[in-house]
């Protein structure tokens, strides 16, 4: 039994991900564990007083209300589901997580069409670097869909994005 | 017996009351009759200096030379009224001869008539006619012009952090005014004390003052306590939630600050949102377009508000009363606003909340220290107390806020290392290089011509200044950093207020807080608070752009600075 990794926000894209996710957990009864980064970069912004680590414990409130949405749309469709969060530099994580959890499969949420297209490339770009990394196999569904049918998976040894 | 031994008594202490007396008398001789000799013999020359347009001109060099002489006998600077006394020698006077000089000042020389010099020397005193000082546009001016206008474009382009940015200009400032002007004198800008007496401290103080008294009440989770309450006392009726968000932020924001008021509700913000089913945009927009507004009503609400309040002397009760009306109005016509342009969203809320994101709601929505909710909360109602009642005691908003976050540091949270933490120096060393930047530009003139400009523009009239001023403001905040433009647009406000009738009632300030507030709707990179909500949002999986939010901004800013600019019109 494998273990699917789906890093995911919130959004409307996100669901749709988490959806995907939860479609391809239930079909091949895979271990389903969704994921969140915690960064406060956007405090740069903030030039007033501020704690720091209240913040960081603030977005992780949210982070973990957000992966509780989500595990409960697995459970509605039957697919028991876990989350992990966790904070800093997302790749580096992500890349963190797969080697710690034995991930066989990642799972990213599409950009939303706000993000536009140089988001899109950043993450198919990202998406190459982390299986030439882990070796392990990254599919974005959505943007999959044109060029294969199906995610791809670790025993079809097919080119990631 | 007693009587015997009071005049025992007193025969002791005798000597040291008679001791007394005469000392007293001594004293009294020698303090009134030099005074009387001193105002018959002193001879002395008074007046003030002023520019072109009539304002006083601090700091000019008045040196006085008698009988052709080289070397002045008496020399003075003029004061910040331009005023300026010179005293006379006891020496025999053939001859008057006055020097005004000032850098970015063409020099002026007063050479006293017969007449004149007959009543200084009869009537033991003269006062001068104003004299009047020529600006001189040197190659300080060009410089310091250059170095303001390149600060401005780095803040507005995001090319260096703000602060930098301001500090560059400062040593920039600098090294043109020493290193340039050793090389040519007339690259001389300012000196570095002449630099440090435009800093206004009081801001400083109010600004750091009010960091640590946040800095205390942000931990104790009432941000995200009153959010949750917001949720529950609207029992699932979004219109109602929106109302009351919206009015507890404009508190909030008004009485503390803005970016920290929405750094803590926006997440359990998100949360509500999205367990109701709606987009949490359409909770997040109203929230934060009410904070940006709720800030304009009182002193503290917004940087700006403390720099125009410190600039003028205008008190907490002067923004309360002549803003805070105004503030309600505009508040009125947002909600509005903001209900009908989300109300397809509102539609789809759902009033079934699942029990586990029920439960992490209130989780994420109680209060994490009950104690020191209760320290806090008296220690800023005292606080409140004196910014109110404290110009009866001649206290200072930056003196109260200096009170009460000691106070918070004395009995709430005395970890004084782990507050100075939270104190932003980067926004105070921000402050203080921009007052030396705006200081600069004080100094070679450019402030005083664009003063003039604006003046030759709007005439005599109140109306055409104070639209000016408020939608220009307005405008401006939507693209630059509002503090710079503010600092920039004091000098010419006090202008625009000494010499159009009837605007001695400050109305202009009022307007320049209404513009530059407000204008912090306008675009997504206005205020502080517009990028932090965005940055909060977009990591919930709902990214605002820039055409996004000029969407809902651009009317809401139309809407509530046309409000605020009928209530000033009313009102004034």
């Amino acid at each position: 039994m494998g273990k699917i990794l789906c890093s995911t926000r919130g959004g409307e894209a996100s669901i749709r991900t988490q959806e995907e996710a939860i479609r391809r957990a239930k079909e091949t009864s895979d271990e389903l564990i969704f994921f969140y980064v915690t960064d406060v970069e956007f405090l740069a912004f903030a030039n007033y007083a501020l704690h720091s680590d209240l913040v960081v414990s603030e977005m992780d409130r949210m982070a973990e209300f957000l992966m509780t949405m989500a595990v409960e749309r697995a459970e509605k469709a039957g697919v028991a589901a876990t989350y992990l969060i966790r904070h800093g530099d997302f790749v580096e994580e992500l890349r963190r997580t797969i080697e710690e959890e034995g991930i066989t499969l990642v799972i990213l949420g599409q950009p939303s069409e706000e993000e536009g297209a140089f988001r899109l490339a950043e993450l198919r770009a990202l998406a190459q670097r982390i299986h030439k990394e882990t070796g392990v196999a990254v599919w974005i569904p959505g943007l999959d869909e044109d060029a294969e049918d199906k995610p791809p998976t670790e025993h079809e040894d097919q080119e990631p994005l | 017996m007693s009587s015997l031994r009071l005049l025992s008594s007193l025969r002791r202490f005798l000597p040291w009351l008679a001791l007394a007396l005469i000392a007293g008398l001594w004293a009294a001789a020698q303090i009134r009759p030099p005074q009387a000799a001193q105002a018959a013999a002193v001879r002395a020359i008074a007046g003030r200096v002023v520019d072109e347009q009539g304002e006083p001109v601090e700091h000019v060099e008045v040196r006085l030379y008698i009988n052709d002489e080289r070397e002045p006998v008496a020399h003075a600077i003029s004061q910040g009224d331009g005023s300026y006394v010179l005293i006379l020698p006891d020496d025999d006077v053939t001859s008057l001869r006055i020097e005004f000089t000032r850098a970015h000042f063409y020099p002026v020389t007063w050479t006293a008539s017969l007449r004149e010099l007959n009543d200084v020397l009869d009537h033991g005193g003269l006062v001068l006619e104003d004299t009047v000082l020529k600006r001189r546009l040197t190659a300080g001016f060009w410089a310091a012009t250059l170095i303001f206008v390149g600060m401005l474009v780095i803040i507005a382009t995001e090319r260096l952090h703000n602060t930098l940015a301001a500090l560059l200009a400062v040593a920039v400032l600098f090294g043109v005014s020493f290193v340039g002007g050793a090389i040519e004198p007339s690259l001389f800008v300012f000196t570095f004390e002449q630099a440090l007496r435009h800093v206004d401290f009081e801001v400083i103080f109010l600004l750091l003052g009010m960091m640590i008294v946040i800095g205390v009440i942000e931990e104790t989770g009432i941000f995200q306590w009153l959010a949750y309450q917001a949720y529950r006392l609207s029992k699932g009726k979004v219109w109602l939630l929106v109302i009351i968000l919206m009015g507890f932020t404009a508190i909030a924001t008004a009485l503390l600050d803005n970016v920290t008021t929405m750094l803590l509700i926006s997440p359990i913000t998100i949360e509500i949102a999205l367990a109701m089913g709606i987009n949490p945009l359409s909770l997040l927009m109203p929230a934060l377009l009410a904070s940006n507004v709720g800030g304009l009503s009182t002193l503290i609400g917004t940087p700006v508000n403390i720099m125009i309040g410190s600039y003028e002397g205008l008190s907490f009760n002067d923004f309360l009363f002549n803003l805070t009306p105004g503030v309600l109005l505009a508040e009125a016509g947002l909600m509005v606003f903001l209900l009908l342009w989300y109300r397809k969203e509102y539609r789809k809320a759902s009033t079934r909340i699942s029990p586990t994101l029920l439960k992490r709601l209130e989780e994420n929505g109680r209060i994490r220290d009950p104690l020191k909710l209760r320290r806090a909360g008296m220690v800023f109602v005292g606080l409140l107390g004196l910014f109110i009642f404290g110009a009866q005691l001649h206290l200072t908003p930056a003196i109260s806020a200096i009170i009460g976050a000691v106070a918070m540091l004395l009995w709430v949270h005395q970890d004084i290392k782990q507050m100075m933490g939270v104190v932003d120096w980067t926004t105070l060393i921000f402050f203080l290089a921009l007052f030396m930047v705006i200081g600069a530009v004080q100094e070679v003139g450019l402030i005083s011509l664009i003063a003039e400009a604006v003046g030759r523009v709007v005439g005599n009239s109140l109306t055409v200044a104070l639209l000016i001023v408020i939608w220009t403001s307005a405008f401006f905040s939507g693209v630059i950093d509002n503090i710079p433009f503010a600092a920039a647009m004091l000098p010419v406000v006090a202008f625009l207020t000494r010499n159009i009738p009837g605007a001695q009632n400050n109305v202009l300030y009022y307007g320049l807080a209404v513009g530059a507030d407000m204008g912090g709707n306008g675009t997504l990179i206005a205020s502080s608070a517009n990028l932090v909500v965005a940055g909060i949002a977009e990591r919930a999986g709902y990214p605002v752009t820039f055409k996004k939010f000029l969407k809902v901004g651009a009317p809401a800013t139309l809407i509530t600075v046309a409000i605020g600019c009928v209530w000033l019109f009313l009102h004034f």
